[in-house]
């Protein structure tokens, strides 16, 4: 206690180093339903704004399913559907900028983590992560009675002020792991799925543990098929995505 | 740097005509006797007409509503009241916080970089741009604040030991930006002190009632003893130099808040000097507005504040400007010249965006306009257009935060998640506030202490004299130090 | 205050025990964030800080999906998919999801209403409206039930009920029923393979797929099946890709995930499917059959606007296919001659010789509960019904599951015939607009708060009944309506009390399923009813481990079959089609939920209201931006909508999604958006079928603006704001 270790200016990670958990997320299979939007957002308290706020960048969703456009009609095609969420990064821009630690690396998960109740609301965190992905409660959202009855337990409802951001449901980890813990075995594969991998109609998010080179998620990782969202920015992210498919498209 | 002793070529001027005429010009060679001159800053604090107080009122007005009233609001209400959204996190405060945090610069910078190298004509008003960067930290400070989503945990930034052991990131850019800011105020507050104790104890010896007690207690018991100056220049010199390297640090660091970011359009090499530069930029010219409200609505002010101090002001402020442009064009540079595709996105938005007009706008009143008409002496020494040019520079400053800040947010690695529209929000209100509250703390500081540093003037005057050769004036001046 | 005290800070006075802690903690910011709730609100077979799961069926549409709902100190907490559920394996839909926000919808009906048609609502209590009901029922002659596509027990219920007192056949209607065409699909099934039954399309195991419009990855037939289909269709046996192909007006969700979107003219669908069977024959076999031996190649391109080399392309891949298959999607049905299209499209797949094979077409299995398929009214049968309520045979109208004011075509006067009914009663459990203007709303519990079973039409090819049970107790004074009817029925006496010998749906629920009891197959077996209904509980349904997929008969009789396929005549004027199609994310009852609302639209990413999608070239001809407000008028109604620039629709076309347009429905529906539906015609397709997707309309500029709250940038994704590149 009485030499706190400040911790390292971004994560402890090495090159080569994979992580512990991760995600792969096929895009070829991702249709673009917006389940895992849906199921996230009802598992992590995350409250709607309603459709001005919406409208003005400010939906609090903790992931998105982003599409673009190429070509003009009628050659028009869509790029594929490709849900971004907190890529959980092993070098994260956002850490290293917060004034108060709020927005740390958790050693044993290997997670970013915010922690709200630390969060000043500076915002740097968000400005830095060249994903996009942290929502700021700009007020206290209204949710009527009687929804609050809905509140998961295992998830702190944020108040105005605070940055938030996916967890890769940290909550539904920490469970399976006390569960293996007691039963004196480590996770298994396919234990533990984020909600919105739990709800993937066409199964195109995999969850899993990285350091386990069998896991579904660590093959798929490993697919030629696999890239990473701004590869070059070295920011290690642990979420892949395979594009693609085997043969191609057609015309 | 003394003044020119070159003959000045006017048409008009034989050589008695020319003899007045410098003296007209320059306060150094003006002088008055120090018991008159004492009376005359001392009336200019305490002669005060009923418009000052309706004005200070209205802008007491303004700073209750529109500065506390609305952060008030917002601190209850959050933060949704700004125009802030994805990806615009930062906007107008930001863009207000390095708006004075560059005005309180040319404080420092008129103050200390003169004193440094004797510049002469800095004497009659390095108070009144040493009070600058003390009120607009100030007005920069609430700005940063009501930036905070949490403003109501704020110490939490300070590095305070505590029971659990939280400590703050020292890796952050913010946290050296408070660090450097923090700096700043505490020793431009000393710089700002130190020179004003001889004339607080003149006004001390002056003046009756409060005054004197309030006089009594700032000028902790100076004397004018031999002993006493001494220490005072050796302090000054010491703080004027010491304090050089911390203005400089400052805005770089302020600069570091972006440059240091791993965004297109902010990660930029270049930044920290360009920010100083504008921080001058945006500084000096707000002095030369100071200055022109003072000679013109204090009384006695026109003996202290001539063309003289215009003059020398516009040039300042055309230098500078010619080296903002530099450094913009230095800036602008290095980030096209990258070739990264989302910077260059980011610079055909500045342009072509919504926002292009701002940013047109941002290069005629930064440059175009400062080099059309601060090259003309006669116009530099018009207070009008001298006035007109800061407030448009300062405009333009504004303009290149703004560029800086909301509008290069829009752009980020992520087109879906591009800026979507800019409304201002409540952060216009809390603006117009920090004005009238920089206003206001100025108008009271008119009256609470001298805005002229009296004995700089007089010691001055002492080293300056003229002589002639022949029939010719020339100006001669004694190194004091 | 009491009630806002926290638990911590509880414990923090009674330590403290003065009156300065209470200063200093009791009213502190946090405690607004954490309520005590009393301890006898707690089900006694909860744990502290443990979760209760509950196995039940999703009632956000009638596919029968099976869910998980997580309660802890009996508040449902989060439905998860059931994994067990064939259906759907453990996954949900954006629906499904969002379903919990149905439940602690805030606008939710509380208690039994008397009102006057809308007006001046009053409190009643279930006595007198048990009294009210037994009396209706007592004049069966002239009473009607209106159904929802769920629950299915309670239609059995009722079902069994009319019959016992001779009453007329409950009716049943959804909206998605109307947008998916079921009852021309069938009338086609049963031209084509001799049975009118529900089809199952096996893409999981196609390898080629040609979808006419499906829209089977949104809200077509079992979305969260046909999707599971379509994912494992692209990653088919052996690492082989299977093909998507979509034709269709506008490209939509599922067209986005196609590997070819071909934007075929609406009406021309039928004209395609021959001139592909006519290609297809004669590079497969020299010659084309009887069916397809007519079909006018140039003509099907000229009138899809696909050209030629795209159509002979299509037919080779057909060629080279090992399991082709091709689906007739809902908006394709629904044109005037959508029966033919229909049978264009089966008659191919019996062409491709897929029907009864892997990857091919199927009949649906056989219900454990009942072979009958209930499938919804079309507009046909629909139009009849209103006619008798207009005639005034009906005084006493029933309506459960369905809100036919909001979800039929306005051209079809359900609300003005309404009026002539003598008296209305509403089951609802939101206030939607039927509701609104009935004379008594009898609240049913919410999905979750139920009982209940549903049949699986499709989406799996297991044999399945999937059950639903409360998760936890009802949030309000509701009454389940088979509850209601029962006790009814028992006050009633007679024929009605005779029929429904149950004490409560519970009972009535384990006399249906008692049947299942011992039977062979399933995913479990039980000896006796108790068990069974445990497991029943337990699985959240029964099953049969194995498919039992109907093989359609032989094919060459199909083929053999002359094909009369004819392009569409549009109905109304206007330079535009008119392509409604129901949204993926609010779908008929999603509106009064607040998440899916701010669940961004898939394509468009627009949340929380309405908008018309208009090629970026026509709306320049038009004159209209992004976000401006237009009127869209057909020869039966007008709507104003605002614009949407989509880049990927006919310029001839133009899209308006279904869902909002409320005007009741609680405060996340009303007021929001336009209802499409009121633009609809009345011209039906052979088999009754509304031609909604055949309609032409105008469109006149209002210069309003209406700015769309949209996820995407508009910056980003279409440049709009920056100025051209120089």
């Amino acid at each position: 206690m009485a030499n706190p270790k400040i911790p390292e200016f971004k994560a402890d990670w090495k090159e080569g180093e994979e992580g512990r958990w991760g995600m792969a997320i096929d895009m070829d299979l991702c249709t673009g339903c917006q389940a895992c939007v849906a199921a996230c957002s009802m598992e992590n308290n995350v409250p709607f704004v309603g459709e001005e706020m919406s409208g003005y960048g400010r939906q609090m969703a903790w992931l998105r399913v982003e599409r673009l456009w190429e070509g003009e009609y009628p050659e028009v095609k869509m790029t594929p559907f490709q849900p971004v969420m907190c890529q959980q990064c092993g070098s994260a821009p956002c850490e290293p900028v917060c004034p108060v630690f709020a927005t740390v690396h958790s050693q044993v998960e290997q997670l970013n983590l915010q922690v709200y109740n630390r969060c000043v609301g500076t915002r740097y965190c968000a400005n830095n992560c060249p994903y996009v992905v942290r929502v700021f409660n700009w007020a206290d959202y209204d949710r009527p009675e009687p929804l609050p009855n809905q509140f998961n337990p295992d998830v702190t409802v944020r108040r105005r002020g605070v940055m938030e951001k996916c967890t890769f449901c940290i909550q539904r980890i920490h469970k399976a792991e006390d569960q293996a813990k007691s039963e004196g075995r480590e996770v298994v594969d396919g234990e533990v799925a984020p909600a919105c991998a739990q709800a993937c109609p066409a199964d195109a998010i995999v969850f899993g543990r990285m350091d386990d080179p069998e896991s579904r998620v660590s093959k798929l990782s490993k697919d030629g098929r696999a890239v990473h969202l701004l590869e070059e920015l070295g920011t290690n992210p642990r979420v892949a995505y395979l594009k693609g498919g085997s043969n191609g498209n057609l015309g | 740097m003394a003044i020119s002793a070159n003959a000045l070529p006017h048409a008009h001027a034989d050589e008695h005509d020319h003899e007045a005429y410098l003296r007209k010009e320059h306060l150094m060679l003006d002088p008055k006797p120090r018991g008159e001159m004492n009376a005359l800053v001392m009336e200019s604090m305490t002669t005060t007409s009923w418009k000052f107080w309706v004005i200070a009122a209205v802008m007491a007005a303004i700073v209750a509503i529109g500065l506390f009233g609305a952060w008030g609001y917002m601190i209850a209400n959050g933060l949704y009241l700004t125009g802030k959204n994805r990806p615009g996190y930062w906007s107008l405060f930001l863009v207000h916080t390095v708006f004075w945090i560059g005005i309180s610069h040319a404080g420092t910078f008129v103050s200390a970089l003169l004193r440094v190298f004797k510049a002469e004509f800095r004497r009659p008003f390095t108070r009144a741009a040493e009070l600058m960067t003390t009120f607009a930290l100030a007005q920069a400070g609430i700005q940063i604040f009501a930036h905070m989503g949490r403003v109501w945990l704020a110490y939490w930034m300070f590095p305070i030991p505590n029971q659990r052991l939280l400590w703050t990131n020292f890796h952050s850019p913010l946290m050296w930006d408070f660090l450097a800011i923090n700096t700043y105020l505490l020793s431009s507050t000393m710089y700002l002190f130190l020179p004003l104790i001889p004339d607080l104890a003149m006004a001390r010896d002056r003046s009756t009632g409060w005054r004197k007690s309030l006089y009594r207690i700032l000028a902790m018991g100076f004397r004018g003893t031999e002993a006493e100056w001494t220490h005072l220049r050796i302090a000054l010199n010491i703080f004027a130099f010491a304090i050089l390297p911390v203005m400089f640090s400052v805005h770089t660091i302020v600069s570091w808040d972006f440059a240091a970011a791993m965004r297109p359009g902010w990660s930029s090499t270049i930044f920290g000097p360009y920010f100083v530069v504008g921080a001058l930029q945006s500084g000096v010219s707000a002095v030369a507005m100071v200055v022109i409200t003072i000679r013109y609505t204090m009384k006695n002010m026109d003996y202290f504040i001539r063309k003289e101090h215009f003059d020398a002001l516009g040039k300042l402020m055309l230098i500078i400007s010619m080296s903002w442009a530099y450094f913009f064009f230095n800036d602008y540079m290095v980030q096209w010249y990258g070739g990264d595709k989302w910077t260059d996105a980011l610079l055909h938005f500045h342009e072509a965006g919504p926002a292009g007009w701002i940013w047109f706008m941002m290069l005629i009143t930064n440059i175009a306009i400062p080099w059309l008409v601060l090259w003309n002496k006669n116009w530099r020494r018009n207070p009008v257009m001298l006035f007109t040019v800061g407030l448009l520079a300062n405009v333009g400053m504004w303009a290149e935060r703004f560029i800086i800040v909301p509008v290069s947010l829009e752009i980020n690695r992520m087109p879906f998640m591009w800026g979507q529209t800019f409304k201002p929000g409540i952060e216009v209100p809390m603006f117009i506030g920090t004005v009238a509250f920089f206003i206001l703390l100025y108008m009271l500081a008119s009256r609470l202490i001298p805005l002229v540093p009296v004995w700089e003037v007089q010691e001055g005057q002492m080293a300056h004299s003229i002589r002639k050769y022949g029939k010719e004036p020339v100006v001669s001046v004694a190194d004091l130090e | 205050m009491t009630n806002k005290l926290s638990r911590r800070d509880f414990l923090k006075l009674a330590s403290l025990g003065a009156a300065t802690s209470a200063v200093l903690t009791g009213c502190g910011p946090a405690s607004r964030y954490v309520t005590r709730e009393p301890y006898t609100k707690m089900p006694e077979y909860n744990y502290n800080g443990q979760s209760t799961y509950f196995a039940t069926t999703c009632r956000e549409c009638a596919a029968g999906c099976g869910l998980v709902v997580r309660t802890m100190q009996g508040r449902a907490l989060k439905a998860e998919g059931n994994k067990h559920n064939p259906v759907n394996l453990g996954k949900t839909c954006a629906r499904g999801q969002a379903t919990l926000h149905g439940m602690y919808n805030p606008d939710r009906v509380q208690s039994p209403l008397k009102q006057a048609r809308g007006n001046n609502p009053t409190d009643t209590d279930w006595d007198t409206a048990i009294s009210i009901v037994a009396e209706a029922l007592n004049n069966p002659a002239d009473t009607a039930f209106l159904m929802g596509l769920a629950p299915d027990h309670l239609f059995d219920l009722v079902t069994d009920l009319c019959k016992a007192i001779g009453a007329p056949a409950p009716i049943r209607y959804g909206a998605l029923g109307m947008f998916e065409a079921r009852a021309t699909l069938g009338e086609a099934s049963r031209a084509v393979f001799a049975r009118p039954d529900m089809l199952f399309f096996d893409i999981a195991n196609a390898d080629t797929v040609i979808s006419f419009g499906a829209n089977f990855l949104e809200t077509w037939v079992s979305p969260v099946a046909y999707t599971r289909g379509y994912s494992q269709m692209r990653r088919g046996p052996g690492g082989k890709r299977g093909r998507l192909i979509q034709i269709e007006p506008r490209l939509s969700q599922t067209a986005a995930k196609a590997d070819e979107w071909l934007p075929g003219a609406p009406g021309s669908e039928g004209l395609v499917a021959v001139a592909l069977g006519k290609l297809y024959a004669e590079k497969k076999f020299g010659s084309a059959p009887t069916a397809f031996e007519a079909a006018d190649i140039n003509l099907a391109a000229e009138a899809s606007g696909i050209p030629l080399e795209k159509l002979e392309h299509l037919a080779d891949l057909l060629a080279e296919a090992e399991h082709p298959l091709v689906i007739p999607g809902g908006a394709t049905l629904a044109q005037e001659n959508g029966l033919e299209t229909a049978k264009a499209i089966l008659t191919l797949n019996a062409l491709l010789d897929n029907p009864g094979k892997p990857g091919g077409v199927y009949f649906t299995p056989a219900n454990p509960l009942s072979n009958k398929y209930q499938r919804a009214a079309t507009a046909n049968e629909m139009a009849e019904f209103i006619g008798k309520m207009n005639s005034g045979a009906i005084k006493t109208l029933f309506v459960h599951g369905v809100n036919p004011v909001f979800e039929l075509p306005k051209s079809l006067g359900f609300e003005a015939a309404l009026a002539k009914v003598g008296q209305v009663i509403s089951f609802a459990t939101f206030p939607d607009e039927t509701a609104m203007l009935a004379d008594y709303i009898l609240p049913d519990h919410h999905g979750l708060e139920s009982w209940g079973y549903q049949r699986v039409v499709t989406g799996t090819g297991q044999s399945m009944v999937s059950g639903a049970q409360p998760s936890v107790a009802p949030f309000y004074n509701t009454r389940a309506t088979a509850d209601v009817l029962l006790a009814a029925a028992t006050k009633a006496g007679g024929k009605a009390a005779a029929a429904l010998p149950f004490k409560d749906e519970v009972e009535f629920i384990q006399d249906k399923v008692s049947v299942l009891v011992g039977a062979e197959g399933g995913f479990y077996n039980a000896a006796d009813l108790p068990a069974f209904w445990a497991l029943f509980q337990q699985f959240g349904g029964w099953w049969k481990n194995d498919s039992s997929l109907g093989v359609p008969p032989q094919t060459a009789n199909a083929i053999s079959k002359e094909l009369k396929v004819s392009a569409a005549k549009p109905e109304g004027e206007g330079e535009f089609h008119l392509f409604v199609y129901p949204s993926p994310i609010l779908a008929e009852a999603g509106a009064n939920k607040p998440w899916l609302q701010e669940t961004p639209d898939p394509t468009t990413t627009v949340m929380w209201n309405s908008w018309i999608e208009i090629n970026p070239v026509t709306a320049e001809e038009l004159g209209v931006e992004d976000d401006d407000v237009v009127t869209v008028e057909s020869a039966f109604g007008v709507v104003e909508v605002t614009v949407y620039k989509y880049p990927a629709i006919r310029p001839d076309v133009v899209a308006i999604p279904f869902g909002q347009g409320h005007t009741a429905y609680g405060r996340y529906a009303e007021n929001r958006g336009v209802n499409p539906a009121n633009l609809f015609g009345t011209t039906t397709n052979g088999a009754g079928d509304l031609a909604f997707a055949g309609m032409k309309v105008k469109i006149q500029k209002t210069g309003k603006k209406r700015p769309l709250s949209r996820l995407e940038s508009k910056l980003g994704v279409y440049g709009i704001g920056m100025s051209e590149e120089h």
